[in-house]
């Protein structure tokens, strides 16, 4: 027995729903889904859900990142009802309620949350600096601890827990038992979803989706390796050609795909790019912003320019620093991590049942 | 008895004459008594064929005419026509049927179907030997119309017919007009009030000085046939007697009274049907308060007393959907932060009401599907609603929801007094209990009494705008009828004869129509017969003791010669076999048809498969060998020969 609540709708909406309400359940939507399944079926169910508004059934539910937003859904909606949109809504709420912090939920629903906090990072930076006195290579020092720091601490106190949630609403609630076995097993699923998202590939479309989801794979592997090359190879201090000209790949590959992902989200001639939410920029301006001012610091230390250097890279630090902890605990980035495990906890899942 | 008679037998290209040997007829009824010509045409009703039957008539001065084709229903007028071209009496004409009644039914058996139609023919050449010439009757008829009911139906119709110069009574059983819409709200799709759109008609209907409207009237005793009905009315204590051409029925509907407990109704305040809300938001402003307690959410159940499968109201009523939606549209833009929920089984808004359910959707209001075996239960705690529903939308999941008002969204149902109005006018009632026209297409305001049409929701439910259409095109036929003062009936009708009748009452006492009463006649009394009335429907003629009555072109000559025809011996030689019947031979024949067709007749020789079998026999899909092992079958080259022994498969094999 699940009881209406008729104020989710309203409460979706502020997550970037749109229209979803129009549904009028005619399941053109999971019919020409490419990755619904018949016992894992959507983006009906979740469409009705939502405007039933029976939360434990959307928190407990994985089926929102088994969608890689491919928009046929939405494209041959005969309502208009977006359910492509509603599937990414459905995300950024999951988002928020894995997020034990409650500043997920906080930054989805207010732009001015965001730009406060992109405002403080500044300041902070710059009261920082000045007590350094300015002095570049304390601030480069900085800079590179602060990386280190960073992605164990986000990851140690933010993400960390909210997996663990994501497990607890998943798995742990709905009273999944799974032996160590099977947890074993779908680790591997973890892992490959992880570094190939290889279930896009299976997105209807074929060249299109090809190409999409080479874009976005070399994209992860660049943001990855980038932050491997300057973290541990320590980029902007060293003297290795080979460590050098790999950093300027990794740095070009990321502001280049960012730079053409703005222009798809600015053109919004596909459905998936029809209704760009703040986080949505955000996360793309800013792996945008990080690549280009971080290929061109080591750019002027190449070529020379200290002078204007320090700057160029105080910007690139602020920018890394909004970042690490704001985009990445709380924004859109989460989604690399979330997907990955509703991949592996799907596996789970599906090995219970195999079993039964 | 007639000399010259033509006889016209259709091949109907082929429907008759690939099984009745109509060339042998055409050769054999030229011998009969009296028949001039005898033809056999490919298509009797085709324009060269009618010039054809009117060069004959007129050349060979023919006295009667016989067609043996189709059913009467389909080409009585047409060949009336031809005769009446020709100069011939159109009642100087028989047809035949020996299509649906021979050809049709007797394709197994050509040979017996020949000997029928024989029959047949010889049937109707005797019958119109006794013909006699027929006119058809003319009565005058008064240019004044009853309309019963005034609501917007009656009284849109009465606009009309008023303007059309007819003189018009407009009959109301209530003190005021405009029916249900008068208290309806605001109305789709213009969103005017119902009491403005009545206003609106009775001013004009004021306008009118033609249109007499009499309210608290009601409808007393009906005599007469069209043309002249007497109607009698009663006005208070008051009885008027009114003389009119024709009757317009409006009487309209009655919305389903839940009963007690159903859904809750009556058991809380809360529970209240859709009619009762409108005018409760109608009256409301700011804030929706009911019983003084404000209203946030309401909960509309649709089909209240509708689509029942097992009570007595199966219909739909059409209109309820879009009113729900349409109420529950106008209650999210008159009050702020409203819930709406929407229990329904099927959504209807057909049509341009379609736009309506969307932009309840968009404005957030929730579906839920129920079906009828498994109802929402509404649950009163201290009076305030809780509805449990299983959402067949969401896998049947039982959902609970609360909330402040529960709408019932009732269908139409008959009026309670519907029966009396059906029994003073004898106008039938359906299995549905509304008011039955003759053809739901072809005549779908006509009544079978002559003279009497329905119109709007005493018909069956109709929305406010079918409603008048239907009322509107009762008005058309009306004034099509009376507009010249005079009627043409169909002379097809009882007669009495004055001599041997004595006038026993008997004929009085079995006429559906009250259409014969007594008159004197030469110091006797005998029965006379209303020609306005009398439908022809000949149940006088067997009832009569002495046999002084009798029905036109169905008179006793007529009939046993009729029954001497058929019964008389044909003598038909075995037809000879044409080319066409040579298709049928076998797999000889198969050259002119497709390749598979003889390469499946090759896997067949000597054996009988199944399809499956023959599709790999010939390396074929089965579903290929399917489709064309079907249309061999339906030509007669192969045929099944039971089932396999698994049972699971039918096994074909070649016809011989």
């Amino acid at each position: 027995m699940s009881h209406i609540n008729p104020n989710f709708a309203k409460e979706l909406e502020r997550y970037g729903a749109k229209d979803f309400n129009l549904c009028f359940n005619c399941g053109n939507c999971t019919a020409i889904c490419s990755l619904s399944t018949k016992d894992n079926s959507f983006p009906r169910e979740m469409i009705r859900f939502s405007a039933l508004g029976l939360e434990d059934d959307i928190k407990s539910s994985l089926k929102p990142w088994m969608c890689y937003y491919c928009g046929e859904c939405s494209t041959d909606c005969p309502r208009q009802a977006h359910p492509g949109e509603l599937m990414m809504s459905l995300r950024r709420w999951l988002t928020a309620k894995y997020d034990w912090t409650g500043l997920s939920g906080l930054l989805y629903k207010h732009l001015s949350a965001y730009i406060i906090g992109f405002l403080l990072v500044i300041v902070g930076l710059i009261v920082f600096a000045a007590k350094l006195d300015w002095n570049q290579e304390k601030i480069m020092h900085f800079g590179h601890l602060f990386e280190m720091f960073a992605i164990a601490g986000v990851f140690a106190i933010i993400l960390l827990p909210n997996i663990f949630r994501m497990w607890l609403y998943t798995i742990v609630r709905p009273k999944v038992k799974a032996t160590v076995k099977v947890y074993y097993k779908a680790f591997s699923e973890l892992l490959v979803h992880m570094f190939t998202q290889k279930r896009f590939l299976e997105c209807e479309k074929l060249q299109e989706t090809q190409i999409k989801w080479f874009e976005h794979f070399i994209l992860v592997i660049g943001y990855l390796s980038l932050l491997f090359t300057t973290v541990f190879l320590d980029w902007f201090g060293s003297e290795n050609m080979f460590i050098i000209a790999l950093g300027y790949v990794e740095s070009a590959i990321i502001f280049v795909v960012t730079f053409l992902f703005i222009l798809k989200r600015a053109k919004k001639t596909e459905a998936l790019h029809k209704f760009s939410q703040p986080s949505d920029w955000f996360f793309v301006i800013w792996l945008f912003l990080m690549g280009i001012t971080a290929f061109l610091v080591r750019l002027f230390i190449d070529i020379g320019i200290l002078q204007n250097n320090f700057w160029l890279y105080l910007v690139h630090i602020s920018v890394l620093v909004q970042w690490a902890i704001i985009i990445v605990p709380f924004g859109k980035w989460t989604h690399f991590l979330y997907r990955s495990f509703a991949m592996c906890f799907a596996r789970i899942l599906e090995l219970n049942d195999m079993k039964k | 008895m007639k000399q010259r008679i033509g006889v016209y037998i259709c091949h109907c290209g082929g429907n008759i004459s690939d099984y009745v040997d109509v060339e042998q007829l055409g050769k054999l009824m030229a011998k009969e008594n009296g028949v001039l010509i005898s033809k056999n045409v490919m298509f009797a009703c085709s324009d060269s064929t009618q010039k054809e039957i009117e060069q004959d008539i007129e050349e060979n001065k023919l006295d009667s005419i016989v067609v043996a084709s189709c059913s009467p229903k389909l080409h009585t007028h047409t060949f009336r026509n031809v005769a009446i071209r020709a100069g011939l009496n159109p009642y100087n004409y028989t047809q035949v049927n020996i299509r649906e009644q021979c050809s049709w039914a007797h394709s197994d058996k050509p040979m017996d179907a020949t000997i029928k139609a024989y029959g047949l023919i010889r049937a109707g050449i005797n019958r119109v030997s006794y013909s006699e010439v027929l006119e058809s009757l003319e009565i005058s008829a008064q240019k004044v119309v009853a309309i019963i009911g005034a609501g917007v139906a009656g009284m849109r119709a009465a606009v009309d017919l008023a303007r059309m110069d007819n003189q018009v009574y407009l009959i109301e059983k209530g003190n005021t007009v405009g029916g249900h819409v008068a208290q309806a709200g605001r109305l789709f799709p213009t969103n005017e009030n119902g009491k403005e759109v009545v206003d609106r008609l009775y001013q004009r209907i004021r306008q009118q000085s033609n249109i007499t409207l009499f309210t608290n009237a009601t409808l007393e005793k009906v005599s007469g046939s069209i043309g002249n009905f007497w109607i009698e009315v009663k006005l208070g204590s008051e009885e008027l007697k009114l003389n009119v051409g024709s009757v317009l029925v409006t009487t309209g509907f009655d919305f389903y009274d839940p009963k007690e407990g159903e859904f809750g109704y009556r058991l809380s305040d809360r529970v209240i049907t859709l009619p009762d809300f409108n005018k409760m938001v109608e009256n409301s402003k700011g804030k929706l308060i009911h019983n003084g307690k404000s209203v946030k959410s309401v909960a509309y159940i649709y089909c209240v007393g509708n689509r029942q499968s097992k009570g007595e109201n199966r219909y739909c009523s059409r209109q309820c959907c879009t009113a729900a939606i349409h109420s529950s549209l106008h209650v999210h833009e008159k009050f702020e932060d409203m819930t709406a929920y929407h229990l329904f089984r099927d959504i209807r808004t057909y049509g341009k009401q379609e736009l309506l359910y969307q932009q309840s959707s968009k404005n957030g209001d929730i579906y839920i599907r129920f079906e009828e075996k498994e109802p929402p239960v509404v649950e009163l705690k201290n009076g305030n609603p809780t509805i449990k529903v299983k959402d067949y939308l969401t896998t049947k999941r039982e959902l609970t929801l609360d909330t402040d008002l529960v709408v019932l969204v009732t269908g139409m149902v008959p009026r309670t007094d519907s029966n009396s109005v059906s029994s003073k006018l004898k106008i039938p009632i359906g299995i549905d209990r509304f008011f039955n026209e003759i053809h739901p297409k072809l005549k779908p305001v006509e009544t079978v009494i002559k003279g009497v049409y329905i119109g709007g929701a005493c018909q069956g439910p109709k929305n406010i705008n079918e409603s008048v259409q239907s009322a509107l095109s009762g008005a058309a036929k009306i004034n099509a009828t009376l507009k010249s003062g005079n009627i043409n009936l169909e002379p097809i009708i009882a007669r009495v004869n004055a001599d041997s009748c004595l006038w026993c009452g008997k004929c009085a006492e079995v006429c559906e129509y009250d259409a014969i009463s007594s008159i004197a006649n030469g110091g006797k009394l005998i029965a006379e017969v209303n020609k306005a009335t009398c439908k022809g429907c000949g149940i006088c003629a067997p009832t009569c003791p002495s046999n002084a009555i009798e029905l036109a072109q169905f008179t006793d000559n007529e009939i046993e010669s009729m029954i001497d025809g058929l019964m008389s011996k044909a003598e038909i030689s075995p037809r000879v076999e044409s080319q066409q019947n040579n298709q049928k031979a076998g797999v000889q024949s198969l050259a002119g048809y497709p390749k598979i067709w003889r390469t499946i007749a090759n896997a067949l020789e000597g054996n009988t498969l199944t399809i499956p079998q023959i599709a790999e026999k010939i390396d074929q899909e089965a579903s290929l060998v399917t489709w064309h092992l079907m249309t061999m079958n339906r030509y007669g080259f192969v045929e099944s020969a039971g089932l396999n022994d698994n049972e699971d498969y039918f096994m074909y094999k070649l016809k011989k």
